[in-house]
C-alpha cells in the first residue's frame, strides 16, 4: 500500500482500550477481531507507535485465548487429551490474515517493473519483516506452547509466527513474480537488469539490490529446522539465472573485446572484470555465490581465451614485458592447467636464451689466434654468460611469476639443460671443466681486479651453476687438480676464499664430496709446520743455507698428483738439502714413504754469468738442466740426458722451452748457454706448462673420473645387493640410477658393465631361473 | 539505559501501581521484549490484567532478589536442561516459596504469563517435591482432586506403571 494511504489512515487511528478487550473466555471470532486490529497496526503502521497498555491487552488476549480450558475445536492436537492449548484456530486465523495481506501487496505490485518494482519490493519487505518481528513477540505465548508442541510432535507445516509470516510472503507474494515469459521471476529480472546496467558502467543503488537479494536468502526456509539457513530459494530464484546471464554477458563482451584489442589490453580488462565481480559479491550478493561466480567468470574470461594468451606468451617473453607477464600469470593461475603451457614455454625459452648466450661468447669457428691455434673458449666469459641468463630469468620468475613452484622447476630444468648441453659444451664434461677453470681464475693470486667481497659474490654465483651441473664428479676432479696447482704453487689469492668455496661445495654435495679438497688444504698447513721445524733444525745444526728450501709434504691419497715415470739425477747443488730433509722426514714420520714430485716443484735460480742479474723461475727439470751448465757453457743433448737422467719425453720439451726463451742456444745436438741473454724483467718465468701437457691433463682428469665412476657403480651395486640379497635386474638398475644421480648422470650401459664385472669377480651371480640377479 | 535507576510502573488487575527498577521488571521476558519493541514510554504504566497486587508483591520480591543475575537466553528452553532436571531449589528461593497452596499456584500462573522462566521452574519444582514419595490417594487429598477413575482403569494404570514401583 502506498505511504500516502497509510498516513491518512493514521490520522484516524485510535488505540482500542481495555473496554474493547474480549473477555477471557471469548470465542475465536471475538478474540481474533480484537487481535486482527492490533496485528494490522503492527504490520503497517508501527511507526505511529503503540502504548504499553494496548500491547499488554493484545498479549493478554493471546494468552487468555491459548489458556482457555479445552474445547473440542482442536483437530491438530486432539490426541493431547486435556491439554488446553487452543493455538490452532488462532494460528490459522493469523495465517489467513498474513496471506491476505501479502496478496494485497501483490496486486499493488502488478503494474510495476524494474527499478520501481525493486523499490516497492524493498520497502514492503522492510516494513513487513519489521512488523512480523513485533507480531512474533506478541504471539510469543502461542510460539512457546502451541507451536512448540506441534513441532515436537513432528508436524512439518507449523512454524513460529515470524517464519509463518515469511512463508506467507513467499507463497502469496514472492512466488507470483514468476509469470514472465522467460520463466524467470520479474523481480529477479529487475535485479539482473540493474546489475547489467552497473556492468555497463552506470551507477545503481546497491543497497536496494542488497535488500532484495537478502530477502531471497531469508526466504530460504528449512522445513525441519528454522534456525538453519537454507539457500534453495536464493539459488533457484537468483543465483542460477544470475550466473547464466553473467556468463552470457561476459562471453559476448570478451569475444567482442578480443576481436578489436590487443591481448595485453584484454588481460587488463579481464583482470578488472574479475575484481568487479569479486566486489559485487561483497557488496550485495550472498557469500555462497562467490565460488560459483568466480569459476564462471574465470571460465568465460580466461579459460575460453587461454589459447590467445598462451600464444601471446612467447612474444611477451621476447620483449620482456614484465607487467603483462605478471598479469597473464595472475589470470592463468586461476584456472586449472592454465599455467602448464606457460611453464613449458618458459623452460624452452630459457633454454634457448642460455644456448644463445653461449653461442655469443663462443669464438667464431673460423677464428684463430696469431699462433695459428684455434681460439679457446674463455671460461670466464662462458660462466658469466650462463649466469646472466640465469639471473635474468630468476628475476622473471620471482617478479611476474611470484616465485611459483612450477616456474622455478621449469627454470631449474632449463638451466640444467643449457648448462650441460650447449654449443660450447658438446659433452657433459665440458661445463664442469670450464666451471672449474673459472673458479681457478677467480681464486688465483693473479686475479687482482676483485676485492674479497666481490670475490665471495662471484664464488656464490659459481655455486649456482654448480648446482645445475650433472657431472659433479668431473668438476670435483678438475677442481681438485686446479686446487693442487694453486696450493703447491702458492698461487691462492686467499685461504679464506679457498675454504669458503670448499664450505659451499660441502653444503651442496656433502662431506664426502669435499673431503679430499679439505684434506689437501690441511696438508698444506701441516707441511708448512713441518718445513718450519726442518728449518729450525737446520739452523740449530749450523748448516749454512744458501738454498731457500720449502718442501710440501702431502698425503698421496688426497692429491691428484702422480710421480712422472722418469729417473732423475738430483743436481749436486741441492743434493745435500735433499738428503737432510729425507732423513728429517723419516725421523718425524716413520714408515711413510716420501716420493719427490719434481715436476710440480719450482725453483728460482740466480744468474751469475750475465752482466745483469736475472732470477730464472724454473721447474726442477729446468733447474737440473741449467745447473749442468754451471760447469760448461756448451753441452750436447746426450750429455744433458746422462747428466740429468730425465726421460727423453720430458727432457725434450723442457729444453725447447729454454731455447725458446733464449736462455740456451741450440746448434744441432749442442746446446750453448746464451751469454748475451737479455730480458726486460729481472724475474724470468721459464716454468711454462707445455701445451701438450695441458691437453693431456684434461684427458687424464677425465680418465680418472671414469675410473672413479666404475668404482662408484660397483660400490653402489654391492651395497644394494648386500641389503637385498636378490633383486630384479631392472629394479637394481633403477635403484643404482637413483642413488648415483646426485653425483653425476649415470649411464645404464655402464651400470650393466659394472654388474657384469662383479659377476665375473663372483661377487654376484645370476639366479638360475629368470633374469634375477 | 544510561540511567541506572530507570523506573517503570506496573499496574495490577486491582489497579494498584508499583514503581520498580527497570531491571527488576525486566526479569519478565514479556515486559522486557515489549519495552524493546515499543521503546521508552516515560510515565506510562504497564497494566498487568492477569496479576493481582498480592501476587505481584510476592513476585517482585523474587525479581528484586535476582535482579543482577544473567537472564536466560530467549530460546534456551532446552539449553539449560541441567538446571531444570534437578529438583534442587536455592536456599533463598526455598524459603521464599514457603507459601500456601493457593498463592503457590497463583505464582506459577503469573510466572507463566509474565514469562519468568526461573521462577516458573522454582514453582513447578516445589509442586513436584510436594508430590514426591506420596501415594495417589495422598496426592488426591493434597490437591483436592476427586478420583474419577473406575477401579478397572486404576488397575490397568497400575499394571502399566509397575516398573516404576520401588
Amino acid at each position: 500500500m502506498p505511504p500516502a494511504a497509510s498516513s491518512s489512515s493514521s490520522s484516524t487511528w485510535v488505540e482500542p482500550t481495555k473496554d474493547d478487550k474480549p473477555p477471557k473466555d471469548a470465542d475465536l471470532k471475538t478474540a481474533w477481531a480484537f487481535l486482527q486490529v492490533g496485528v494490522e497496526h503492527m504490520m503497517s503502521r508501527m511507526h505511529l507507535g503503540m502504548s504499553y497498555s494496548y500491547y499488554i491487552l493484545l498479549f493478554t488476549a493471546v494468552y487468555d485465548f491459548c489458556t482457555q480450558p479445552g474445547k473440542a475445536s482442536q483437530p491438530f492436537s486432539a490426541n493431547r487429551g486435556g491439554a488446553s492449548l487452543q493455538g490452532s484456530d488462532l494460528y490459522r486465523s493469523l495465517h489467513n490474515w498474513l496471506s491476505e495481506h501479502c496478496k494485497k501487496m501483490r496486486v499493488d505490485s502488478e503494474n510495476l517493473s524494474d527499478l520501481e518494482l525493486l523499490k516497492f519490493y524493498a520497502t514492503q519487505w522492510d516494513r513487513y519483516t519489521t512488523g512480523a518481528r513485533y507480531v512474533n513477540k506478541l504471539f510469543n505465548y502461542l510460539n512457546k506452547h502451541w507451536v512448540k508442541r506441534e513441532k515436537d510432535e513432528g508436524r512439518k507445516e507449523v512454524y513460529t509466527v515470524y517464519t509463518l509470516a515469511l512463508v506467507a510472503w513467499k507463497q502469496n507474494f514472492f512466488r507470483h513474480f514468476t509469470v514472465s515469459s522467460a520463466g524467470m521471476s520479474r523481480l529477479t529480472q529487475a535485479v539482473l537488469r540493474q546489475i547489467e546496467q552497473q556492468r555497463d558502467g552506470e551507477v545503481i543503488d546497491s543497497t536496494l539490490l542488497k535488500k532484495v537479494i537478502d530477502s531471497y536468502v531469508s526466504l530460504g526456509l528449512d522445513e525441519a529446522d528454522a534456525q538453519r539457513q537454507n539457500l534453495d530459494v536464493y539459488r533457484e530464484y537468483f543465483q542460477t539465472p544470475f550466473l547464466s546471464t553473467t556468463e552470457h554477458y561476459y562471453r559476448a563482451e570478451s569475444a567482442a573485446f578480443v576481436g578489436s584489442n590487443s591481448v595485453s589490453d584484454y588481460m587488463k580488462k579481464a583482470e578488472a572484470r574479475l575484481q568487479e565481480e569479486a566486489d559485487r559479491v561483497n557488496l550485495y550478493l550472498h557469500d555462497s555465490t562467490r565460488t560459483d561466480l568466480k569459476v564462471k567468470c574465470e571460465n568465460v574470461l580466461i579459460a575460453e581465451h587461454n589459447n590467445i594468451m598462451w600464444n601471446e606468451f612467447q612474444s611477451l617473453l621476447d620483449a620482456d614485458r614484465v607487467d603483462d607477464l605478471s598479469r597473464m600469470y595472475g589470470l592463468l593461475s586461476r584456472i586449472v592447467g592454465g599455467l602448464d603451457p606457460l611453464r613449458e614455454k618458459f623452460g624452452e625459452h630459457v633454454k634457448k636464451a642460455g644456448q644463445a648466450a653461449v653461442e655469443k661468447v663462443l669464438p667464431a669457428p673460423g677464428a684463430t689466434t696469431e699462433t695459428g691455434k684455434a681460439e679457446t673458449l674463455d671460461p670466464k666469459a662462458y660462466i658469466e654468460a650462463l649466469l646472466e641468463v640465469h639471473s635474468k630469468y630468476t628475476e622473471v620468475v620471482e617478479g611476474p611469476f611470484r616465485a611459483e613452484m612450477g616456474f622455478n622447476k621449469s627454470l631449474d630444468q632449463a638451466c640444467r639443460d643449457f648448462c650441460n648441453q650447449n654449443a660450447a659444451a658438446t659433452t657433459s664434461t665440458r661445463s664442469p671443466e670450464l666451471l672449474a677453470s673459472y673458479c681457478d681464475q677467480l681464486l688465483r693470486k693473479s686475479n687482482k681486479d676483485l676485492d674479497a667481497e666481490s670475490l665471495e659474490a662471484a664464488l656464490n654465483q659459481t655455486m649456482i651453476i654448480f648446482k645445475f651441473i650433472d657431472d659433479k664428479d668431473v668438476f670435483q676432479k678438475f677442481y681438485q687438480k686446479k686446487l693442487a696447482q694453486r696450493l703447491v704453487g702458492s698461487l691462492s689469492a686467499s685461504d679464506d676464499s679457498e675454504s669458503s668455496m670448499i664450505t659451499k661445495l660441502k653444503e651442496v654435495s656433502g662431506f664426502d664430496y669435499t673431503n679430499k679438497l679439505s684434506r689437501m688444504f690441511t696438508d698444506v698447513n701441516l707441511s708448512k709446520d713441518l718445513s718450519e721445524r726442518f728449518k729450525d733444525k737446520e739452523r740449530t745444526q749450523g748448516v749454512s743455507i744458501d738454498i731457500d728450501f720449502s718442501p710440501l709434504v702431502l698425503g698421496t691419497n688426497f692429491w691428484p698428483l702422480a710421480p712422472q715415470q722418469t729417473d732423475f739425477n738430483i743436481p749436486r747443488e741441492i743434493r745435500s738439502t735433499f738428503d737432510r730433509f729425507t732423513a728429517f722426514h723419516n725421523e718425524v714420520h716413520q714408515g711413510r714413504k716420501l716420493t719427490w714430485l719434481w715436476h710440480v716443484s719450482k725453483n728460482e735460480l740466480r744468474t751469475t754469468y750475465l752482466p745483469q742479474k736475472y732470477i730464472f723461475m724454473t721447474s726442477s727439470y729446468q733447474m737440473a738442466i741449467l745447473t749442468q751448465f754451471n760447469e760448461n757453457d756448451s753441452l750436447s743433448y746426450n750429455e744433458i740426458l746422462t747428466g740429468t737422467k730425465i726421460a727423453e719425453g720430458i727432457l725434450k720439451p723442457q729444453l725447447a722451452l729454454l731455447v725458446k726463451a733464449k736462455v740456451l742456444l741450440q746448434e744441432g745436438e749442442n746446446y750453448d748457454l746464451n751469454l748475451n741473454f737479455k730480458s726486460k724483467k729481472i724475474r724470468v718465468q721459464l716454468n711454462q706448462a707445455v701445451k701438450s701437457e695441458q691437453k693431456q691433463e684434461a684427458k687424464e682428469v677425465l680418465q680418472a673420473v671414469d675410473e672413479d665412476r666404475k668404482f662408484i657403480y660397483q660400490a653402489t651395486i654391492v651395497r644394494l645387493m648386500k641389503g637385498r640379497k636378490t633383486m630384479q635386474h631392472q629394479a637394481l638398475i633403477q635403484e643404482v640410477t637413483a642413488q648415483i644421480s646426485s653425483k653425476f648422470t649415470p649411464k645404464i650401459p655402464e651400470i650393466k658393465k659394472a654388474i657384469d664385472y662383479l659377476i665375473d669377480k663372483e661377487y654376484l651371480e645370476r639366479s638360475a631361473e629368470s633374469n634375477n640377479t | 539505559m544510561s540511567d541506572k535507576k530507570q523506573q517503570v510502573i506496573l499496574q495490577t488487575s486491582d489497579d494498584e501501581q508499583f514503581t520498580v527498577e527497570k531491571i527488576v521488571a525486566e526479569r519478565s521476558a514479556m515486559i522486557k521484549s515489549m519495552m524493546e519493541d515499543l521503546g521508552e514510554q516515560e510515565g506510562q504504566a504497564i497494566p498487568l490484567p492477569n496479576v493481582s497486587s498480592s501476587v505481584l508483591t510476592k513476585i517482585l520480591e523474587y525479581c528484586d532478589h535476582h535482579k543482577n543475575e544473567p537472564l536466560p537466553a530467549a530460546d534456551s528452553s532446552d539449553a539449560d536442561d541441567s538446571r531444570r532436571k534437578t529438583s534442587e531449589i536455592g536456599e533463598w528461593d526455598a524459603r521464599w516459596i514457603q507459601v500456601d497452596q493457593e498463592m503457590l499456584f497463583e505464582i506459577i500462573l503469573a510466572a507463566n504469563y509474565l514469562d519468568i522462566k526461573p521462577l516458573l521452574d522454582v514453582g513447578c519444582k516445589t509442586v513436584a517435591n510436594m508430590i514426591k514419595g506420596k501415594t495417589p490417594e495422598e496426592i488426591r487429598k493434597l490437591f483436592n482432586i476427586t478420583n474419577d477413575f473406575t477401579p478397572e482403569e486404576e488397575e490397568q494404570i497400575r499394571k502399566e506403571n509397575e516398573w516404576a514401583e520401588e
